[in-house]
């Protein structure tokens, strides 16, 4: 970052922004709390956007004026909404902005702001792709643009992101938003989920974003149509087998199960890969997940109670105490028969929930 | 942890560029976060000096029992394939060890249990520091100064320091972040923003300022974040997430703001006519097959969305209704409780992320909340003993990253949340029938855990934090004072 300190003023003495007076940051009282010692251009530029703002001013030199707030405090969210704005009313070139973007990002990678303004620009470049897009269209520069080539550049820059930070929230959610806004659901998508597992079978973003995918999709069965289950319950095992002791496809093989509406018991012999207790002390155990399943699992069978009490107590007691409370509760809770604490039976809420929760 | 007046100048020159935090939510930990250019999250975690350990010789000590969780699990199943996360995850428990064994104290005070004791005096002065004229460092936080405020006032007011003298000083402060259309911004001449204003609100009422908020331009201006789907957006035209939810709900109770859309609300012409309509059904869009919250419907789970989805709950009717009515409350118990990790103690906001002080608040305050929905809920559902043995010699992210404002503020109120005991008053009435006004925010009960609670915590007496509003994440006595004030009603 420059020593914007030693620059010049650059609005003041600026022909172009004689017409403006700018507002000075209003009094704050004598002693102003966690009052920040501003460089004098950051002041500058702030004061001259109080005042384009107030006077609403959409304008050349009101991007340039956002361009430089934000390359001196790139979480000024006041600054990007207002770009948006100017960007809108201008007619600018939106896909410059874009490749702006693209080096912006970069170098602010957890910014709220920056990924919510590309989604405003990218909507309007391409507000609905599904109807070609290419000759509809507000009238500015990028109207008929090729929607293959702007889907191709998003995507691909979204994934070097990934390769910066590959759990970031932010560009998840934005990359969730692409899949749904151009409807990429069959595009490749799955593998990308499965080359970001493939990566990291930790990855848990790349497990939820697979979820969507698969499930997302409004009107679409997910899971609950037999040839996807299947198949995503293989891909789940297989990646199972890779790490036991990884919570991530644990949860997704849950989720499958309970969206599916299916007994837990289809996975028993599964789990007891990962802990099979007719051996003696349970020793074999590779995955607290696979006992805590087969807990569920066993509690729905009334006559098997003592070894669903079995594999809570090992969970408790050796392979998973710092969660003693827990599974102290979830104990109590079988010895009442509440059921509450067991995912046994899928009451309808449940699946209600769960259903909703994908279907945006 | 270090205050500024004991760091030397190097390490307090690096506190100022270390704009502590700009988001609300920690969501920066892995270890390759190299950044150019000005301050920013994720900056200070590459360690860059040495520990100040050597400055203060360490007596030999005996170490305590060791808790089984810490040695024992930790080795039950590492025979995984290794990735990136595992990598970081082994990293970040390595970090720790020392700590959890003790065998690094940091040349801090022990309590009478051989742990280090709640430092008041250092952990109030650093948060001072950042109510202090700031450097040029921190104009990445220009944005967020609301934050601030409410980080080192409600910080401080956890640790019984009395905050009622920065009132007029807050006050002339936030004067001029209030817009004419309602709501606070960041600062003078931003837009009205949930967060900010939700901190701004949170801090006025630490210290007792809230005259200076216009509850009728406030009322007004929510009406225009409110969304036809039942969620609210963070600011005109911003991102829609489950931090607005939580945030609107808490100005508008806090207030005693009308429930009723203004008349000019945009939601009214998708058929809304309440700030409430479609609320609860929105929250619950945000669970996933995880159990857990994400911020928006279909996004990852996440502990401090978690939190904001219960208070938000919470608000809307008492916990043991709102909860088990919008969500899988198994689930998303099993979930909390998943996200306490092995060996540290703390929690990790997302599966398989690394453990963060932060999530002591956001993870931690969960469990009052959902404890209270829970039927035959005896010993809570949480280790708190571990969060005690837990990296206490700052307040901080994890060993290797620096202090600031929101990991002292949050981590304080994680141990108050370990600490003290929180129930709902299910006998209370949930509306009130003069104003319209939500009360179930209002009907929580605190006490101090008991002496052989904080023995088993090990825990001296003067080491526990203030009772903390499990809804509002303030002194309880606050967030009355604000519950009388507004009791009429009306605008």
């Amino acid at each position: 970052m420059p020593d914007h300190a030693e620059d010049e003023a650059k609005y003041y003495d600026d022909p172009e922004w004689a017409d403006i007076e700018p507002i000075q940051q209003a009094d704050q009282g004598p002693n102003p709390l966690a009052a920040i010692a501003y460089t004098d251009e950051y002041a500058e530029a702030m004061a001259y956007l109080r005042t384009v703002m107030a006077r609403d001013e959409k304008s050349e030199r009101v991007l340039r004026l956002t361009k430089d707030v934000i390359e001196m405090n790139p979480a000024h969210y006041t600054v990007w909404l207002y770009r948006a704005q100017v960007l809108f009313a201008t007619h600018a070139d939106l896909h410059k902005e874009l490749e702006w973007l693209n080096e912006t990002a970069s170098q602010y990678q957890k910014n709220y702001q920056i990924w919510h303004h590309r989604q405003l620009i990218v909507s309007r470049l391409c507000p609905d792709p599904a109807s070609s897009a290419a000759t509809r269209g507000p009238p500015f520069p990028g109207a008929g643009i090729d929607v293959d080539s702007l889907v191709a550049k998003e995507t691909s820059f979204v994934a070097s992101m990934f390769d910066k930070d590959a759990k970031n929230y932010h560009v998840w959610s934005y990359r969730q938003w692409l899949v749904r806004h151009f409807g990429l659901w069959d595009k490749g998508e799955l593998e990308f989920t499965e080359a970001s597992i493939e990566k990291d079978v930790r990855n848990n973003s790349a497990w939820n974003h697979r979820w969507y995918v698969v499930n997302g999709k409004e009107g679409s069965e997910g899971v609950k149509e037999e040839k996807v289950r299947e198949r995503e319950i293989a891909f789940t095992k297989r990646q199972i087998r890779l790490a036991p002791q990884n919570q991530s496809p644990w949860n997704y093989l849950r989720g499958i199960l309970r969206k599916a509406n299916l007994r837990f018991s289809t996975v028993q012999d599964f789990c007891i890969e990962f802990a099979d207790l007719s051996k003696p002390e349970g020793d074999d155990v590779f995955s607290s997940h696979a006992l805590d399943l087969l807990a569920d699992i066993y509690a729905v069978d009334e006559g098997r109670n003592e070894q669903a009490k079995r594999c809570l107590l090992l969970l408790k007691d050796k392979y998973d105490p710092i969660r003693a409370n827990y599974w102290q509760y979830r104990l109590e809770m079988l010895d009442k028969e509440m059921g509450s604490g067991i995912d046994s039976h899928l009451p309808e809420h449940e699946t209600r929930n769960l259903t909703s929760a994908v279907s945006v | 942890m270090t205050s500024s007046q004991e760091n030397g100048d190097d390490t307090l020159d690096e506190l100022l560029k270390d704009k502590a935090r700009i988001e609300e939510l920690s969501d920066d930990e892995d270890e390759d976060d190299s950044m150019t250019g000005p301050p920013f999250p994720g900056n200070h975690l590459k360690p860059r000096r040495k520990r100040k350990s050597k400055l203060h010789p360490q007596p030999q000590r005996k170490l305590l029992e060791i808790p089984p969780w810490i040695f024992d699990t930790n080795e039950l199943f590492h025979n995984d394939v290794k990735t990136p996360s595992r990598n970081a995850l082994d990293k970040t428990a390595a970090e720790c060890l020392r700590f959890l064994t003790l065998l690094d104290i940091q040349g801090l005070p022990l309590n009478s249990h051989g742990l280090p004791h709640l430092r008041r005096k250092p952990h109030a002065d650093f948060l001072r520091f950042f109510l202090g004229p700031l450097q040029t460092g921190f104009t990445a936080m220009d944005a967020s100064r609301p934050w601030l405020f409410y980080w080192c006032l409600a910080g401080l007011s956890f640790l019984d320091v009395d905050v009622s003298d920065y009132k007029e000083r807050l006050i002339e402060t936030v004067r001029p972040l209030q817009n004419p259309g309602g709501g606070f911004g960041g600062g003078h001449g931003q837009y009205s923003h949930c967060a900010c204003t939700y901190a701004t609100v949170l801090a006025l009422t630490a210290v007792g300022g809230l005259d200076v908020v216009d509850r009728k331009t406030m009322w007004q201006w929510l009406g225009t974040v409110k969304q036809d789907d039942g969620g609210f957006r963070m600011a005109v035209g911003a991102e829609e997430d489950i931090r607005g939810a939580y945030c609107a709900m808490t100005i508008i109770t806090l207030l005693n703001l009308p429930l009723e859309l203004p008349p000019d609300a945009p939601a009214r012409k998708g058929g809304l006519t309440s700030f409430t309509d479609k609320l609860g059904e929105w929250v619950g869009r945000c669970q996933t097959y995880e159990g857990g919250i994400g911020g928006g419907p279909s996004n990852e789970v996440h502990g401090a969305y978690a939190f904001c989805a219960l208070a938000c709950l919470s608000i809307l009717d008492a916990p043991h209704i709102s909860i088990p009515k919008y969500l899988d409350i198994d689930a998303l118990a099993r979930w909390l409780a998943s996200t306490q990790t092995t060996p540290e103690g703390g929690f990790a906001g997302r599966p398989n992320k690394l453990v963060d002080a932060c999530y002591s608040h956001w993870v931690g305050a969960c469990f009052a909340l959902i404890e209270a929905a829970l039927p035959g809920m005896k010993d809570g559902l949480w280790n708190k003993a571990a969060l005690q043995t837990g990296p206490q010699g700052g307040m901080r992210d994890k060993p290797s990253a620096r202090p600031d404002g929101y990991h002292t503020c949050y981590s304080l109120s994680g141990l108050s949340a370990a600490q003290n005991h929180y129930w709902y008053d299910s006998k209370s009435n949930t509306t009130d029938a003069g104003s319209g006004r939500l009360l179930a925010a209002f009907n929580w009960q605190a006490k101090r855990g008991t002496a052989d609670e904080l023995a088993v915590l090990k825990v001296d007496e003067e080491d526990v934090v203030a009772l903390i509003h499990p809804v509002f994440v303030l002194r309880l006595e606050a967030v009355e004072a604000a519950r009388r004030k507004f009791e009429a009603g009306g605008l």
